[in-house]
């Protein structure tokens, strides 16, 4: 039995092919400005690498910011809900999820069973998300890649202490006027990000093994931030932490058609 | 997904008593300025501390004025801090767009300390108009705070009769108290149609037949008319969500015309709002006044028990939260704050902790203001609480 997890997110849409134990198939593009039918292309897609029918999928769940709007998923399903259930198949003991996405950060707290015991959100603000990252970048006028590449090399850290993105953009320039290195203020933008959203997390309890998923789990700087905020050696992130949310929609899909 | 638009509104149905109550406001716009035309008193509030009873006896009319639209909201902000709480900027906008006809009728406004930032807003508004405003303490255990709280009382009833140059009797005290009773009863009867399960009536309905003016007959009358149509309901087995829909009871700040926004995702998400613990729902009309003793301090204790997060300590809200999430049912509780609102904000880490250990149900809290910007935001964490709840 085959079912397919869509997490149609605000900045990607993320496609996983799931037969019960493994991931078969993963799809990622952006979601630009019509994300249905990117989710619908993504999708055709997938079924076409397979050869597969729309009748061979027992069973699809959709996540993420457009999961009401996808005329064909069966059922929809909250990402804090899908994130945990992909977080839960590669780790079972983890206590917390770190998830930051495109435009929301989140931490999840997990009980007995991987069950979602708590979860807080970021408010409506773009500081310490994924499309904050991609603006400093672009300030920088590196790709996203590079800058988390950039601050990996070198020590030291400046301090960015801006709660807003907009007024963050404006103290990375003056940091680029007085000359700090690049680097550091990277790795200055990184710990702003690991610190807002460990504050976030100690609204719950961030103890015990904790997982960090989303898109910009993929970024090696913000990773070594976060570990660093929480003085901690051990950060669990999956192989592909962008489609966690994908792979927990057809688990528990999979669950659901069983 | 699908399931659940087989249990959309009642629509396009001008007999019923809830399509009445959707566009009540027209209705009230002209009935005011009928009565005014005749000579009657209008007097503008903001709180459910002012007691329409006594405007009532001083043969005047009480409307409620809080400003429940984002769209004079911009207008407000060129005067007023835009970190503030939504409902503080929509009623000052008013004042400046001149949009509501039923404030620019009002003869004199009554106001209340029930929070800083209104406080102050009330002073501005006086420069502008006729205001009183009525010192609320907040010790609600203290006898001497209710004795303070009753003489601010007896100075606004000496003011209405100034105002309207009439005497306010205890005759006519008692008659004002027996209408209003009438009145909230009503209310509450509408309200408690939430109880049934399967629902027969959604969230945003109830929400809807929420009204401005008081005292007036054609409103009670359609209350009526609505408890009637809501047996035929209940004849023809009609539901208002699947029997299994996650019963919210939601407290906090009030919604109100144009504000539903909570409600609207709640119900969207598949769960319904089953009763609000907010003064757009049973706060000012779960308890009566007193019609047996001296009706100004029964009056004044009416309103002083009512338990606003102003109150110090608000004992009585986790009082009337255990009586609601125990007769309505409740599966889980959001709790709303309006931006900026600091005393509900700060209590949701009481009530947070005693939803959830002392009654043992799930719990949510929202910040937000009147615009639609987090909808989606709001849903994801909705949803989630609805679907955890399920499991």
């Amino acid at each position: 039995m085959l079912t397919c997890g869509v997490d149609i997110g605000s900045r990607t849409v993320k496609l996983v092919l799931f037969d019960g134990k493994k991931i078969v198939d993963s799809l990622v593009s952006l979601s630009g400005r019509a994300p249905q039918s990117q989710a619908l292309e993504l999708y055709q897609e997938l079924l076409a690498n397979h050869q597969l029918n729309q009748s061979d999928i027992a069973m699809t769940l959709a996540t993420g910011y457009g999961r009401n709007y996808f005329e064909l998923a069966d059922r929809a399903s909250s990402e804090i809900i899908c994130h945990s259930a992909g977080v839960v198949h590669y780790f079972p003991n983890i206590h917390a999820i770190i998830d930051i996405g495109g435009q929301d950060s989140k931490v999840i707290q997990l009980g007995e069973n991987g069950r979602v015991v708590g979860f807080v959100m970021n408010d409506r603000c773009a500081a310490g998300t994924g499309k904050f990252i991609e603006m400093v970048a672009q300030t920088l006028e590196f790709s996203v890649e590079q800058i988390a590449l950039l601050a990996l090399d070198g020590n030291g850290a400046c301090e960015i202490s801006s709660m807003c993105a907009v007024f963050a953009e404006s103290e990375i320039i003056s940091k680029l006027h007085d000359s700090t290195p690049v680097d550091v203020i990277l790795r200055g933008v990184f710990r702003s990000v690991a610190n807002r959203v460990v504050a976030l997390g100690n609204k719950l309890s961030l103890t015990g093994p904790i997982a960090f998923t989303g898109g910009v789990a993929q970024n090696a700087g913000v990773i070594e931030a976060i570990k660093h905020r929480l003085n901690s050696e051990t950060l669990f992130v999956p192989p592909k932490p962008q489609i966690t949310g994908a792979l927990g929609a057809a688990i528990l899909a999979y669950r659901s058609a069983s | 997904m699908s399931e659940s638009k087989k249990y959309c509104l009642e629509t396009g149905n001008k007999n019923s008593a809830l399509s009445y109550f959707e566009s009540s406001i027209s209705d009230e716009i002209q009935y005011v300025r009928e009565q005014k035309s005749q000579g009657r008193g209008i007097v503008g509030f903001y709180c459910e501390f002012t007691p329409r009873d006594l405007i009532l006896a001083a043969g005047a009319i009480p409307i409620c004025l809080c400003g429940t639209s984002q769209n004079t909201i911009s207008h407000a902000e060129t005067v007023l801090p835009s970190n503030l709480c939504p409902l503080i900027k929509s009623s000052f906008g008013y004042s400046i767009t001149g949009g509501c006809p039923l404030l620019n009728d009002a003869d004199l406004l009554v106001a209340e300390t029930t929070c800083d930032g209104k406080k102050k807003m009330y002073e501005l508004l006086a420069k502008k108009r006729k205001m009183h405003v009525l010192e609320l303490t907040q010790k609600v255990n203290e006898q001497r705070a209710f004795d303070l709280w009753l003489a601010e009382i007896a100075e606004l009833k000496q003011v209405l009769e100034q105002t309207f140059d009439v005497e306010i009797t205890d005759e006519k005290l008692t008659q004002a108290i027996v209408a209003m009773n009438k009145e909230r009863s009503l209310i509450l009867a509408v309200q408690a149609l939430g109880k049934h399960k399967p629902s027969i009536i959604s969230g945003l309905e109830i929400a809807k037949t929420r009204y401005r003016v008081a005292g007036f007959k054609q409103h009670l009358s359609k209350m009526t008319l609505l408890l009637e149509q809501a047996n035929d309901r209940i004849k023809s087995g009609y539901q208002a969500a699947p029997f299994h829909a996650q019963r919210v009871l939601l407290t906090g700040c009030p919604t109100g015309h144009g504000s539903e926004k909570i409600i609207e995702i709640i119900e969207e998400c598949g769960g319904i709002v089953v009763v609000q613990e907010a003064c757009s729902g049973i706060k000012g009309v779960f308890e009566n006044v007193d019609d047996s003793g001296d009706p100004l301090t029964a009056i004044a204790r009416k309103h002083f028990n009512i338990p606003c997060s102003c109150m110090t300590p608000n004992k009585g809200r986790e009082e009337l939260l255990a009586q609601l999430s125990a007769e309505y049912r409740a599966d889980v509780v959001i709790d709303l704050v309006w931006q900026a609102c600091h005393t509900y904000n700060v209590e949701s880490a009481l009530i947070g902790e005693f939803v959830r250990q002392q009654l043992g149900l799930a719990y949510l809290k929202v910040e937000t203001d009147y615009s639609d910007s987090d909808r989606e935001q709001l849903k994801v964490r909705v949803q989630t609480l609805l679907e955890l709840a399920q499991c």
